[in-house]
C-alpha cells in the first residue's frame, strides 16, 4: 500500500510523538525504580550502621560481668528487630540477603540470650572470649549481608541510568533517523514529482501533448497527474498547433492555387496562368536576352469531331492531345490551355529551331495516338503556329498574336501542319 | 529516471547498512564476553552428597555451566572433609567444604583457598539424644558417650554446645565416627548422643522415630558451605570464575524458583521430599566472601587450637584460605574483605 504524502507526514510525526512518548514513560519509570533502589539502599545503610552500634555495645563492655545491663543492648536489638520489619520492596536476590541479615541477627539473639543466662559461671577465659569474637562475627556477618545489598542497590542504581542513556539515545537516534529519512523521502518525491509536472507544462507550451509519467508515486502528484492527463487529453484532441495549422493552411493555398491555374477538363494550366507565367518568362527573356519562344496548337475541325462523336468524345480527345503535348515537351516548358480547342506551349531559352522540333514531336505522336472513345477510334489533327520573342515584341500579348496569326497560317494552309512567323518578315 | 532509481537505490542500501551496524553492535556487545569465553575448560568438582550442594545440583540440571568456560565434572563424596581430601590429593580441581573443615584444615598448613561462599544455614547440625535419657540441657550430657565426626562441623557444634554451659570436650566421652556412621553407633547403644548433620538427622528420626530427641540447636551454630581448590595460579582463578558464574546462575534460579530447584535436589540425591520441606526453610543460597567468613574461621581455628581438638598449636592467617579474585569477576558486591 502506497501512503499519500500527508499520510506519510502525519505517520512521522506521529511515530516520533509516540516515540516521545515511550521516552517519558521510560525516564518516569527510571525515576520510580531508582527511588526504589534508594530505599534499598537506604535501608542496607541503616542497617549497617544500627549493626556497628550493636557491634560496639559488645566490644566496649564486658557482657560476662554480673552487673552487666543486658536490658539496655536488648532494647537496641529490639530496634533493630524493628528496623528489619521496616523492609522496603526487594528482588529475590536481595530477598535472599535479607532472609540472611535475619537469620544471623536470630543467631545473635539466641547466642546473647544464652550467654546472658548462664554468664557462663562454669566456663574459662578461652570460652568467654571464643563465644564473644562469636557473637561479633554472627553480627560482622550482618554487616557484610547489609553491604552487599548496599552494593546491589548502587549497581542497580548504575544499571538503570546507563540502559536509561542508552535507551535516551538509541530512542533518539530512531526519531533523528526516522524524520531525517522521512523528511528527505518526501522532500525527494516532492521535488522530483514537481520537476516532472514542470517538465511536463512546458512541453505542453510547445505543443507536445504528453502524459506526466511520475516516477515516485504518491497520492497528491498522481491526482495532479491524472487530471493534467486527462486535460491533455482533451485538449490534443481538440487543439491544433500553430505549426500544423501552418503547414494545413500552406497546403490549401497551395490546393487553391492549383484549382485556380488549372483547367478542370484537361487538368493542365489554364488561361489565367498562362498569363502569369507568360509575363514572367516574358520580362525574363527581355531581361536576359534569352530566347524566347511560343507554340499555338488548335484542335482541327474540333465542332464537327463534336458533332460526330459528341461533346463527350471532343473532351476525350482534348484530353488525349494535352497528354501528348505534355509527354512530347521538355521540363521547363509550360503548357496551358489557351481557350477551347486552343492551347500554347511557352519554351523558355528555346530558339525557334527548338521550337519547330517539339512542334514536330507533338504532330508525329498525336498520329500515333489516336482518341479511343466507345468503340471508336479517331486520329485528330493540330494546325501549329510558332513564333519566337523579338525586338519588335513590347508585351506577352503581342507574342501570342503572332503566333495566332502563324496558326490561323497554317489552317488557311490546309491544316495539321506548322507555319512560323519570322520576325525579321 | 536514472538518477532517481539510483537514489531509491541509495537511500534503501544506507537503511539497510544502518540497521545492520545497529544489530552489529548490540551483538557485538551483547556476544563478545560470550564469544571470548568459548574455550572450554575440563573441571572435576568434588561434591559432598548433602542438599547443601543444591547450587551444584540445580547448576548441572539446568546446564548453567554451558555458557561459561567450564565443562564441569562431579565426583560425589560423603561431607566436605572427604571433598578437601579429594582436592588436596590432586583427585579433583575443587571441592565443597563447610567453614568448619577449612578452620580445622587451616591449622595443617595444607595450602588450599576458599573461593567463594554459596550457601549458608543456621541449623544443618544436630544434637541427637536418647528419648528415653531424658536430656533436656546440654550439661546433662557430661560424662555421657557423644559420637561425632571429627575434625568438622560436628566436633565444633558439640564443643560450642557445651562451652555455653561452661563445658569443655573433656566433659563427654568423645567417639569419632564417618559422618554416615553416627546413627550405626547410636543405634548399637556405642554412644549416647551423636551430633551429626543433614541429611543423618532426618535418616535417624526417619528410622528411629519417637527414639530419639532431637535437640533445638538453631542458631547456635551457622554453618556455610564453601568452593575450595589448592593454591590457585591464574588459570585456576579463570576455571573457578567460570564455576562461580554457573553458581551464581544457579542460585539465581534456585531463589526464583525454589520448587523447580527442591525437586532437582530431591531427584539427585533420591531424597524423600519430606526431607527437604524439612532442611529447606534453614538453607540460605547466596555468593559471598566475606569478613565475617575469615572471623569465623579465625575463631574456630582458634578454639580448635585451644580446646586440644587438634595436635596443632600455631595461629593460622586465615586471610591466607581466601581468594576473591574469581569472586570479583562475578559479582564484586559479594565480595567484602579488607584489601
Amino acid at each position: 500500500m502506497k501512503l499519500s504524502l500527508h499520510h506519510q507526514i502525519y505517520f512521522f510525526t506521529i511515530s516520533s510523538c509516540l516515540l516521545f512518548v515511550v521516552l517519558v514513560i521510560s525516564i518516569l519509570w527510571s525515576t520510580q525504580v531508582i527511588d526504589v533502589a534508594s530505599k534499598r539502599e537506604q535501608y542496607a545503610n541503616m542497617i549497617e550502621g544500627h549493626t556497628n552500634t550493636l557491634k560496639q555495645f559488645i566490644t566496649r563492655e564486658n557482657i560476662y560481668a554480673n552487673n552487666y545491663n543486658a536490658k539496655k543492648w536488648l532494647a537496641l536489638e529490639k530496634k533493630f528487630e524493628e528496623l528489619l520489619q521496616r523492609v522496603p520492596h526487594l528482588t529475590p536476590q536481595q530477598h535472599t540477603i535479607q532472609n540472611s541479615i535475619e537469620s544471623q541477627n536470630r543467631n545473635v539473639i539466641r547466642l546473647f540470650n544464652a550467654i546472658n543466662e548462664s554468664k557462663l559461671k562454669n566456663a574459662n577465659e578461652i570460652i568467654k572470649k571464643h563465644l564473644k569474637i562469636r557473637l561479633l562475627t554472627q553480627l560482622e556477618a550482618i554487616r557484610s549481608d547489609s553491604m552487599q545489598l548496599s552494593t546491589i542497590a548502587q549497581k542497580d542504581i548504575k544499571d538503570i541510568i546507563r540502559n536509561q542513556i542508552i535507551f535516551v539515545l538509541s530512542i533518539l537516534a530512531l526519531v533523528i533517523f526516522t524524520l531525517v529519512y522521512g523528511a528527505f523521502n518526501v522532500v525527494r518525491i516532492i521535488k522530483t514529482s514537481l520537476k516532472e509536472v514542470k517538465s511536463a507544462f512546458e512541453k505542453n507550451h510547445s505543443g507536445n501533448f504528453q502524459k506526466i509519467q511520475l516516477s515516485n508515486q504518491s497520492e497528491e502528484f498522481n491526482s495532479i497527474a491524472q487530471a493534467f492527463n486527462a486535460m491533455n487529453k482533451k485538449l490534443s484532441s481538440t487543439t491544433v498547433s500553430l505549426a500544423s495549422m501552418k503547414k494545413i493552411v500552406e497546403e490549401r493555398t497551395h490546393e487553391l492555387e492549383q484549382l485556380s491555374n488549372t483547367d478542370p477538363l484537361t487538368k493542365i494550366a489554364n488561361r489565367r496562368a498562362l498569363f502569369e507565367r507568360g509575363h514572367y518568362e516574358f520580362s525574363r527573356a527581355r531581361r536576359t536576352k534569352s530566347p524566347l519562344a511560343l507554340i499555338m496548337v488548335d484542335c482541327d475541325l474540333f465542332k464537327n469531331i463534336n458533332d460526330e462523336f459528341g461533346h463527350l468524345f471532343g473532351d476525350e480527345a482534348l484530353k488525349n492531345l494535352c497528354n501528348v503535348c505534355s509527354k512530347e515537351i521538355r521540363n521547363i516548358d509550360f503548357f496551358a490551355r489557351y481557350g477551347g480547342e486552343e492551347f500554347i506551349i511557352i519554351l523558355p531559352d528555346s530558339e525557334l529551331s527548338g521550337a519547330i522540333q517539339t512542334a514536330s514531336r507533338i504532330q508525329r505522336s498525336l498520329a500515333r495516338n489516336s482518341t479511343k472513345f466507345e468503340g471508336n477510334e479517331v486520329c485528330v489533327t493540330v494546325s501549329i503556329g510558332i513564333c519566337a520573342f523579338s525586338d519588335k515584341h513590347n508585351t506577352f500579348e503581342q507574342l501570342i498574336n503572332d503566333a495566332d496569326k502563324a496558326m490561323y497560317q497554317a489552317k488557311n494552309n490546309g491544316r495539321d501542319r506548322i507555319e512560323i512567323i519570322e520576325n525579321d518578315l | 529516471m536514472t538518477k532517481l532509481k539510483v537514489n531509491n537505490l541509495s537511500s534503501k542500501y544506507s537503511f539497510i547498512i544502518f540497521i545492520t551496524i545497529t544489530i552489529g553492535i548490540l551483538g557485538f556487545y551483547f556476544n563478545l564476553q560470550y564469544f571470548w569465553s568459548m574455550d572450554k575448560h575440563p573441571v572435576t568438582i568434588a561434591v559432598s552428597k548433602t542438599p547443601l550442594s543444591t547450587p551444584f545440583y540445580v547448576a548441572k540440571s539446568i546446564n548453567s555451566f554451558d555458557e561459561t568456560c567450564v565443562e564441569v565434572e562431579y565426583t560425589e563424596v560423603k561431607g566436605g572433609q572427604i571433598a578437601f581430601e579429594k582436592v588436596m590429593n590432586g583427585d579433583v580441581d575443587f571441592g565443597t567444604s563447610s567453614d568448619s573443615v577449612i578452620a580445622f584444615k587451616s591449622l595443617t598448613k595444607q595450602k588450599f583457598v576458599t573461593h567463594a561462599m554459596f550457601v549458608q544455614s543456621d541449623n544443618d547440625v544436630k544434637l541427637i539424644t536418647r528419648s528415653s535419657d531424658r536430656v533436656t540441657s546440654v550439661t546433662e550430657l557430661k560424662g555421657k558417650r557423644v559420637g561425632v565426626t571429627k575434625g568438622t562441623a560436628s566436633e565444633y557444634l558439640l564443643s560450642t554446645l557445651l562451652a555455653i554451659e561452661g563445658l569443655t570436650m573433656e566433659h563427654v566421652k568423645l567417639s569419632h565416627y564417618m559422618p554416615d556412621k553416627l546413627i550405626h553407633g547410636f543405634s548399637n547403644n556405642e554412644v549416647d548422643a551423636i551430633v551429626a548433620w543433614e541429611p543423618f538427622v532426618f535418616e535417624s528420626l526417619q528410622l528411629l522415630g519417637d527414639q530419639i530427641k532431637i535437640h533445638n540447636t538453631k542458631s547456635l551454630s551457622t554453618l556455610s558451605f564453601n568452593l575450595i581448590s589448592p593454591t590457585a595460579d591464574n588459570q585456576l582463578v579463570e576455571k573457578a570464575k567460570c564455576v562461580i558464574q554457573g553458581l551464581q546462575t544457579a542460585i539465581n534460579y534456585i531463589v526464583s524458583h525454589p520448587k523447580e530447584s527442591k525437586k532437582i535436589v530431591i531427584d539427585a540425591l533420591k531424597l524423600d521430599p519430606a526431607f527437604i520441606d524439612w532442611v529447606w526453610p534453614d538453607y540460605i543460597f547466596k555468593l559471598g566472601l566475606n569478613q565475617s567468613l575469615i572471623l569465623n574461621i579465625n575463631s574456630q581455628a582458634i578454639w580448635i587450637m585451644e580446646t586440644q581438638m587438634s595436635e596443632f598449636n600455631e595461629i593460622p592467617n586465615s586471610e591466607r584460605f581466601i581468594d576473591s579474585r574469581a569472586l570479583l569477576q562475578v559479582e564484586p558486591g559479594s565480595v567484602n574483605i579488607p584489601l
